[in-house]
């Protein structure tokens, strides 16, 4: 039993930190608020010329073949970074194509993943927040060569870039997932919805009896369930990953403040009220690490309790962070609260993700079918 | 990362369930015979002291092992061992800091609860400052001479000997006066009084020391090396055995679901209620993060790291974590959870984490002990604060001043 990091995993983090550190500095980030994409092309080939974009996807789809361990890994450098981009739903597309995706589907978009050349990402909700899969209301009916998909999805991760969406939409057979190409897609209309954290992008999408052919279908005609259910456990997991290492800048900051600024004629680290809130925070950052990553082994693993280590991940994580990030606020006092300052990347980062991928109480609710059925 | 146990783990976890499933005795241990032959049984299998070398009796078996002899105790729900505080804190104490002649003398006994041990530490006046202590021993030529107060004295009644922190120098600093002696418990100047807890219980004790003697050959260590002895001493009972701690969570998890199916609440049952939902769902997150933290800390011990002040980050977590799942647990049960007898069997606690079987009742009272015991959450937040986050320490006036003055 090890818990530890390999040495293979530890310099994939150490690299991932340093090229971050130096490619994606918080005036980077700052930079990309105005840009209307809100990504940077430039980061992306290079993220593809590292091997990230292709670090789970299978080597025959010119992948690295490794696990959500390692994707949790550069998820959390990315956290730290409050890196912008349609990192996590691209990665979460291109697993829903390696496992269900049909010969040509996976030639099609894999190795363009891998290569950097396609963004993806997954339309998991409805506007009335809903996030089991079988809720679903977008329709999928039978047209000439296929279906017509109409419905509205609502906080579509990266919606605005993505050359590939991924739509669950409920058709004659139940509910089926549909790979739609914005480029040549009639009747889609993709808008921005604008949010508070300038680093998160959701569009809404939507659709007018969009035409798509019989093959866009994604595994077999309604069985897209399971499969969906797969994606919110990784997208959790890769949320509480990517929490967990805004949470932890967080307190690296704080610390580093506390024990600098003085007040009363001594750091305000020495102070009981502020040491202990640290010493809080360090706990639940900790647990936050150890949440996150055996949930992600769990499900490289296909450990029994792989569904619920994600759930509890989600719920724990989720709260750990918006606690911490909160905190370092608190401790920082006055400079915590300007645009100036960089926490605010961290803090509203961590809340965006909280609400995503499922928020505390979906996963609360179904770690309680999973234990007391 | 593997959090799989290799197969030889693997196996002797089942060896091990099924040692205990053939051996473990059925229902109470009532009289001190019964759990003596017990601990005897436990012993000659080989699972007390797994930890210590094998020189002194111990199977130097790897944190691993030891884990899952503990997880497999909590599991199957078994009678607690004997001198847990003997073999936990008082032997490798000895081991440690102990000349050849007292591990000879004391060590076997430990092991195999002959002579039952208890920590002489606190003070009415030093809890969370412990460095303050008063007691002091003053040598007389052929002994010490042993005169104070200590208190929450757990197992103090039924001890044979104490591992004694006393002041051998009044004139150093605080931390430096400070020495350890083995005292003999069974002797005309100590007089032990049990202390009755709030659980209504009598776990703890207090003890007076009137002229006590301890040996020279007793001594622990070095004059004034008692504040560093107690150190180590207080990271091992901050540090192991998480993992069973969480195995008995979890089984009290399975008795509060099947009473939530039970109880009723607008003519549903409680475990439908959106609301208790949340907080089941919540709380099992949380008893479950306590589960992945332990492994995390126990496969650093695997490889031979040292947990240090990490282990306040476990100890906070858990202690902390134990009060919120019974302050749940007693909002769920409602009056049920506050009968001290007569439960109905689905209701009841399954292991109180104090080492008896009990009511939920006993176990809501005893989660208080949990961030007291073993230095405070308050303590380990300092602990967390100084010595991993590295932050500058408080402002105290006792650094330097010499030590208090016996009353």
């Amino acid at each position: 039993m090890n818990f530890a990091f390999s040495d293979d995993q530890q310099l994939l983090r150490n690299a991932a930190r340093a090229f971050l550190d130096e490619r994606c500095t918080s005036a980077v980030v700052r930079a990309l608020w105005d840009d209307p994409r809100g990504e940077s092309d430039a980061l992306w080939k290079e993220m593809a010329r590292l091997g990230w974009l292709g670090l789970a996807l299978p080597e025959s789809a010119g992948g690295s073949g490794l696990g959500m361990v390692e994707t949790a890994i550069l998820l959390e450098e990315m956290g730290r970074a409050a890196c912008p981009g349609p990192y996590l739903p691209t990665v979460l597309a291109g697993h829903a194509l390696a496992r269900a995706g049909s010969a040509a589907q996976k030639a099609r978009w894999l190795p363009a993943i891998a290569t950097g050349d396609a963004r993806a990402s997954v339309a998991f909700l409805d506007a009335d927040l809903d996030w089991r899969p079988e809720a679903a209301q977008t329709r999928a009916e039978p047209a000439a060569g296929g279906f017509a998909l109409t419905g509205v999805k609502r906080f579509v991760s990266w919606g605005h870039v993505a050359d590939l969406l991924l739509i669950p939409a409920r058709g004659p057979d139940g509910l089926g997932l549909f790979a739609v190409e914005p480029a040549c897609a009639a009747g889609l209309s993709v808008a921005p919805a604008p949010a508070m954290d300038l680093g998160t992008r959701w569009a809404t999408l939507r659709l007018d009896g969009v035409p798509v052919a019989a093959d866009a279908l994604v595994g077999a005609p309604g069985q897209a369930g399971p499969l969906l259910e797969d994606l919110l456990r990784r997208g959790a997991v890769g949320a509480a990953a990517e929490m967990l290492g805004a949470a932890r800048r967080c307190l690296d900051m704080s610390v580093g403040y506390v024990k600098v600024r003085e007040q009363f004629g001594q750091p305000i680290g020495s102070f009981q009220a502020i040491r202990h809130r640290c010493a809080e925070m360090l706990m639940e950052v900790e647990n936050a690490h150890a949440a996150t990553y055996y949930a992600a082994w769990a499900l490289d693993a296909g450990a029994e309790d792989a569904a619920v280590a994600a759930s509890v991940a989600k719920a724990y994580v989720g709260d750990a962070a918006r606690k911490v990030c909160g905190a370092a606020i608190q401790v920082h006092g006055g400079i915590g609260f300007t645009w100036e300052y960089d926490l605010q990347l961290y803090f509203k980062r961590a809340k965006a993700l909280e609400a995503t991928y499922g928020d505390g109480d979906y996963h609360r609710e179904l770690i309680v079918r999973h234990v007391a059925p | 990362m593997d959090l799989h146990p290799t197969p030889e783990d693997r196996a002797f976890r089942l060896e091990t369930r099924r040692w205990l499933e053939a051996s473990v005795p059925r229902g109470e241990l009532k009289t001190p015979g019964e759990r003596r032959a017990w601990h005897q049984q436990l012993y000659d299998a080989g699972y007390i002291g797994m930890g210590w070398p094998r020189e002194y009796g111990g199977r130097a078996a790897s944190p691993m092992r030891q884990a899952i002899v503990s997880d497999e105790l909590a599991r199957i729900n078994a009678p607690p061992s004997m001198n847990q505080l003997g073999i936990s804190i008082v032997g490798p104490t000895i081991i440690v800091h102990g000349t050849e002649a007292q591990k000879r003398r004391y060590l076997k006994k430990i092991l195999t609860a002959e002579e039952l041990w208890c920590q002489l530490y606190s003070e009415p006046n030093a809890g969370s400052d412990l460095a303050s202590l008063r007691t002091r021993a003053e040598d007389r030529g052929d002994h010490f001479g042993v005169n104070g107060q200590k208190i929450w004295t757990s197992g103090g009644v039924n001890a044979d000997w104490g591992l004694l922190l006393a002041r051998t120098d009044a004139a150093a600093p605080k931390h430096k006066g400070i020495s350890c002696f083995l005292l003999s418990m069974r002797q005309p100047g100590v007089e032990v009084r049990p202390l009755r807890q709030l659980t209504g219980s009598a776990h703890f004790a207090e003890v007076f020391m009137t002229d006590a003697r301890a040996e020279k050959a007793d001594q622990i260590g070095r004059l004034g090396q008692g504040w560093e002895i107690a150190q180590t001493t207080l990271s091992y009972e901050r540090g192991g055995n998480s993992l069973a701690r969480v195995t008995r969570y979890a089984a009290a998890f399975g008795q509060l679901v099947r009473a939530a199916r039970e109880l009723r609440r607008d003519g549903r049952p409680l475990l439908d209620d959106p609301r208790v939902r949340a907080r089941i769902g919540g709380i099992y997150a949380d008893l479950e993060v306590q589960r992945y933290a332990a492994l995390r800390v126990l496969s650093a011990l695997e490889k031979g790291e040292s947990p240090g002040p990490a282990s306040s980050i476990t100890k906070l977590s858990y202690s902390e974590f134990e009060k919120r799942y019974q302050e749940l647990a007693l909002e769920i049960l409602g009056p049920w959870g506050q009968l001290t007898d007569g439960l109905p069997h689905d209701f009841l606690e399954i292991d109180t984490s104090s080492g008896e079987p009990g009511s939920w009742a006993h176990a809501f009272l005893w989660s208080r002990a949990g961030t007291i015991y073993a230095g405070s959450s308050e303590i380990q937040k300092n602990v967390i604060a100084d010595r991993v986050l590295g932050l500058p320490r408080e402002p105290r006036a006792d650094r330097s001043t010499p030590s208090p003055r016996s009353p």
